[in-house]
């Protein structure tokens, strides 16, 4: 997708850059037009921050969300800010900006670039560093951009305000950092407005707004979180190759190990404010030394991960930051912690190579990869739970359903035009079985987890639970029913009724299925949170007074409520860190083994799925394009967009081998109002044939259970891997 | 587009129809005999009666609703029992003064509470935003009439600044040409607006500075003015627009109060006037009138907000 900006883009770059920013300071350049000049002492260092520390005051709340951080930047390197939510990593990010939210201020410390202190800057001067030398790419959201202005302009905006360029030559800045950033036709949607691009164009209008004035630091704040796997290779890639292209530093902020693995040169662990551990990216990788980062390597379930074995979970959840704490902030959630580390503050250890911790017990050796499965053994192939035999008659199945959407206007012939979210999906799911689904945002996968549990009605096809068609049921036959069919949300927070305390939120689905009398009700409930692992004073607590971990086990809590024999997860952790998300995986392990529960669960996440899931079916566009057991599916992947997937899913080991070239997934989703004819993936595809675009493939055994639609599936009948060639 | 504004003519010329026909009923409910309130107490009853028949009075009240849309169709409001003179006539020698102190005053009002609205945002819980929070409680809770008695007493009796009656000119430019006269009727229109306008574009501009883009626009290096009039202006008064064009009408009922407080010959002023007088083909044509300018006002905010806003689409 992304074209290789031409040379004479670069060339008016650096022209560009050369003239204005001489005007400016009056510094020499070379010919090429990078500077050469002032060149700092130590050598290609851009950015020092030495023992940073940030306050935030909210009323009589003072929260200390940077405590002490020091980091270095050296020009043309990628500087990995890794950690959960309240780490610090974002308002360190902030503080280099200057730009801390309302009440907060750098209290100590200093931000060095390039010889200028930043901090207590005053705002003028700061204004002028800011989008010019130093930008930033926020996370993709729809507000992101300014909604009434279109991109053209919003991406000229900082060469009118630095370089006090004319309107015109502005606008062919605009477009050329477009066409860099690889928008298609870029003349053209320059006019456009934000709400007119995908997800992954505005990111990439978003860089094109940070790069335009050519800054020598990039802050890029979790710039793919809210992006799908596919584009976010895609955007991080951009990035990297601008960065060399261009000759620029970045921090690259985000909560995700397999990011940092693959993209950064450098890496700071941040934990509660402060930096655990640092060093080069293969050194902190292979050696790991701080507790917290092991734990937190060994808590993310990976694509290699033994699925036999438990995935490793830090207890308890990070300290809140306003009250404060001698000792070691992980030592409360530290397995290996003594007494030293809740008395003293580690202080950071000697350097090797670059490499330091603050901890003081920390791992030695190189990091062994306890969960991973050896690449010599075979892989498992069978389940991981054991069924206790099958029954004839799957408990749940799902007959050819489409679910369409009308939307507004009608087409040509008057026909009303429809989103087709969900296009003949037919699966099975056995007592006690898992069934995980899996693809991007817009594939359809949610539309079709409402129907599973009848809070939608499909267009067509049936979902039929122990033999009886649900789809079919009047309302009134299917209250009753509904007590088997439960769902846990994504959104815990949207999803639990704030006024509502959590013991009367557990009892409601009793009380309207008319179970027990109060008492017994509460009796059940205290019960439910024993299971979930959550102290029974959590009854008389509102959802906001608990942590987002704790209120998705309250919302796994009020799906049991009913005892269920369907439980359907619509991204049961998707909106959580990574330390939390594996204790709720784990607690999910075991309710879906120790009460035969028949689970289907969505997500987004290919290592989640594969973790939970017995069984996988992969949905592209409406459609399921690859099903069979998570091994077969995992193991002998025979659908391209199932392998470009995956090739896209960012390891946390950045000595995994990368993807082969090709099997990416590239460009966009198409329009599900009018999908391709015949298979659905074919404009994404990079083996696609004359005959995917004039056949619809259909569901065909590759061996086993596993099943494939596809023209050129990546496995031959026998199972056996099929070279992968562009035909 | 276009096939968005003919549906919406059309749907608006039925709930016009509605109207006149709601308020034509009503109205004959409360005088079903004209020729006694146009002749007097003192006519005798043949002379009423003779009157009706003339006027056709006498006819079911369905078929002069039927005549009477008659007449609308061809521009004729009918002829007011008591200034013998064409209502139409009567509406368009007012309308343009009554027109002009509205959009004074809410021009007023808009160049105050915008900024108002958008400060009060930026300084949030500061003094000034809780000082222009209490302020905007207590004005909005004052009737206007007791606003403009106020003001009268303040700066016109106290300290002569203004005259307390309106200028009595015919013109409807009498705001441009003769201030003066005119500043009190518009302060007292304007100043209950802000109460209600400061607070919405409060409450808008403090949602479009949580939003994303605005920290986007403070990376760029834009100075806080810039950020503000550049980007957080014309999206945080999207609401405002649907508000004022809904306001609209209101905005002229409001007249009612002020023109008869300042005594300016104005619509309001002319209502009045004809209900003490029972003059009912004034009060219908000005019923009328007010629901015109509700359907119109509504519609304008619709295309005013699309226009503004790209991402609304209009339905076809």
């Amino acid at each position: 997708m992304f074209d290789k900006p031409d040379e004479r883009h670069l060339g008016f770059v650096s022209q560009y850059r050369r003239v204005a920013k001489e005007m400016e300071s009056g510094t020499v350049r070379t010919s090429d037009g990078f500077e050469n000049a002032r060149e700092p002492a130590d050598g290609g260092r851009v950015l020092t921050i030495r023992d940073l520390s940030v306050e935030i005051r909210r009323g009589d709340r003072v929260v200390h969300p940077v405590s002490g951080v020091n980091l270095a930047l050296d020009r043309g390197q990628t500087l990995g800010i890794v950690g959960e939510t309240g780490s610090g990593k974002s308002m360190t990010g902030l503080a280099i900006m200057g730009m801390l939210p309302a009440g907060g201020r750098v209290t100590g410390g200093s931000i060095d670039f390039r010889g200028t202190e930043l901090a207590g800057l005053p705002a003028a001067r700061y204004r002028a560093i800011r989008g010019n030398d130093i930008a930033m790419v926020f996370q993709d959201s729809m507000t992101a951009l300014n909604p009434t202005r279109r991109i053209g302009e919003q991406v000229a905006e900082p060469v009118r305000l630095h370089h006090r360029a004319s309107k015109r030559a502005a606008r062919t800045r605009a477009a050329e950092l477009l066409a860099l950033v690889g928008i298609p036709r870029p003349a053209e949607r320059m006019d456009d407005y934000p709400h007119q691009l995908s997800g992954g164009m505005r990111q990439r209008v978003m860089i094109a707004m940070a790069l335009v004035c050519e800054p020598q630091v990039v802050i890029a704040d979790e710039p793919t979180t809210a992006l799908d796997v596919s584009i976010q290779a895609e955007i991080l890639d951009l990035l990297d190759e601008l960065r060399s292209r261009l000759g620029m530093s970045m921090i690259l902020v985000t909560h995700d190990m397999g990011v940092i693995a693959r993209h950064a040169d450098q890496v700071a662990v941040m934990y509660a404010g402060r930096v655990a551990e640092t060093g080069p990216t293969p050194a902190l990788f292979g050696h790991t030394r701080h507790r917290y980062t092991h734990a937190l390597l060994a808590s993310i379930p990976s694509l290699t991960h033994d699925r036999r074995e438990k995935l490793f979970s830090i207890p308890g959840a990070p300290p809140d930051l306003a009250v404060p704490h001698a000792g070691c902030p992980f030592a409360p959630r530290c397995a290996a912690a003594t007494d030293l580390c809740r008395e003293g503050r580690p202080t950071l250890s000697e350097e090797e190579g670059g490499h330091t911790h603050a901890c003081w017990h920390p791992v030695s050796g190189p990091t062994v990869r306890a969960h991973q499965t050896p690449a010599t053994a075979p892989p498992p192939t069978a389940s991981p739970v054991l069924l206790p035999e099958r029954q004839t008659t799957p408990r749940l199945r799902v007959v050819d359903l489409r679910r369409e959407y009308p939307v507004g206007g009608r087409g040509l012939l008057g026909g009303r035009r429809t989103v087709k979210a969900v296009s003949g999906v037919s699966f099975e799911v056995a007592a006690g079985e898992t069934f995980g689904l899996v693809g991007e945002s817009g594939c359809g996968k949610s539309s079709l987890g409402r129907m599973l549990v009848a809070l939608d009605r499909p267009t067509s096809g049936e979902v039929i639970f122990d033999g009886a068609p649900v789809t079919r049921m009047s309302s009134r036959e299917l209250g009753p029913r509904r007590a088997q069919m439960q769902m846990m949300f994504q959104d815990s927070n949207a999803s639990l009724d704030p006024r509502m305390r959590i013991g009367a939120i557990l009892r409601e689905p009793m009380a309207i299925q008319g179970i027990g009398r109060r008492a017994e009700r509460t009796a059940r409930a205290r019960e439910l949170l024993r299971d979930v692992g959550l102290p029974l004073s959590v009854l008389e607590r509102y959802p906001h007074e608990l942590s987002g971990g704790q209120r998705q086990r309250v919302g796994l809590a009020r799906a049991l409520a009913l005892d269920p024999k369907v439980l359907v997860a619509d991204e049961p952790v998707s909106a959580l860190d990574v330390s939390i998300r594996s204790q709720v995986l784990n607690l999910m392990q075991r309710v879906q083994r120790e009460r035969e529960l028949s689970s289907v669960v969505i997500s987004h996440d290919l290592a989640v799925v594969r973790y939970l899931a017995d069984r996988v079916g992969v949905m592209y566009l409406g459609k399921l394009v690859e099903t069979g057991t998570t091994e077969e599916v995992y193991g002998a992947t025979a659908h391209p967009y199932t392998a470009g997937l995956l090739a896209a899913v960012p390891e946390a080991d950045p000595g995994a081998p990368l993807p082969r070239a090709g099997t990416r997934v590239r460009g966009e989703l198409p329009s599900p109002i009018d999908p391709p004819s015949g298979c659905r993936f074919r404009t994404r595809c990079a083996l696609a044939t004359e005959v995917c675009a004039a056949a619809e493939p259909a569901l065909t055994t590759v061996a086993g259970t596993h099943q494939v639609a596809c023209h050129h599936p990546l496995r031959s009948g026998a199972g056996q891997p099929v070279e992968l060639t562009a035909r | 587009m276009t096939w968005y504004v003919v549906r919406r003519l059309a749907i608006s010329f039925l709930v016009l129809l509605g109207i006149s026909a709601v308020v034509f009923f009503l109205l004959h409910l409360v005088s079903d005999n004209p020729g006694r309130v146009v002749l007097g107490q003192r006519a005798s009853p043949e002379a009423v009666t003779d009157f009706n028949r003339e006027h056709g009075f006498d006819r079911p009240v369905v078929m002069q609703y039927v005549s009477y849309l008659g007449q609308l169709v061809q521009g004729d409001l009918g002829r007011s029992y008591k200034l013998n003179e064409n209502v139409g006539a009567l509406l368009r020698q007012n309308a343009g003064r009554s027109a002009m102190l509205s959009l004074a005053g809410l021009i007023l009002s808009l160049l105050i509470a915008v900024p108002l609205g958008i400060l009060q945002a930026v300084r949030r819980n500061s003094l000034i935003d809780r000082g222009a929070t209490a302020a905007s409680y207590v004005l909005y809770a004052t009737p206007s009439f007791l606003l403009g008695l106020i003001l009268i007493a303040v700066f016109s009796q106290s300290l002569p600044f203004f005259p307390a009656e309106a200028s009595q000119s015919r013109s409807p430019w009498v705001v441009l040409t003769d201030p003066g006269a005119m500043a009190l009727p518009v302060i007292t229109l304007a100043v209950t607006s802000v109460a209600v306008f400061s607070q919405y574009q409060r409450s808008s501009a403090l949602d479009q500075l949580g939003q994303d883009y605005i920290r986007v626009a403070r990376a760029k290096g834009l100075p806080e003015r810039l950020v503000l009039t550049r980007h957080l202006l014309r999206n945080a008064c999207l609401p405002l627009i649907t508000l004022v064009g809904t306001l609209i009408p209101t905005l002229l009922a409001g007249n009612l109060i002020v023109e008869s407080l300042f005594n300016y010959p104005g619509l309001g002023l002319l209502f009045l006037n004809s209900l003490q007088r029972e003059d009912y083909p004034v009060l219908l044509a000005y019923t009328l009138i007010g629901g015109v300018l509700t359907v119109a006002g509504n519609f304008v905010a619709d295309i005013a907000v699309a226009a503004a806003d790209r991402r609304i689409e209009l339905e076809k």
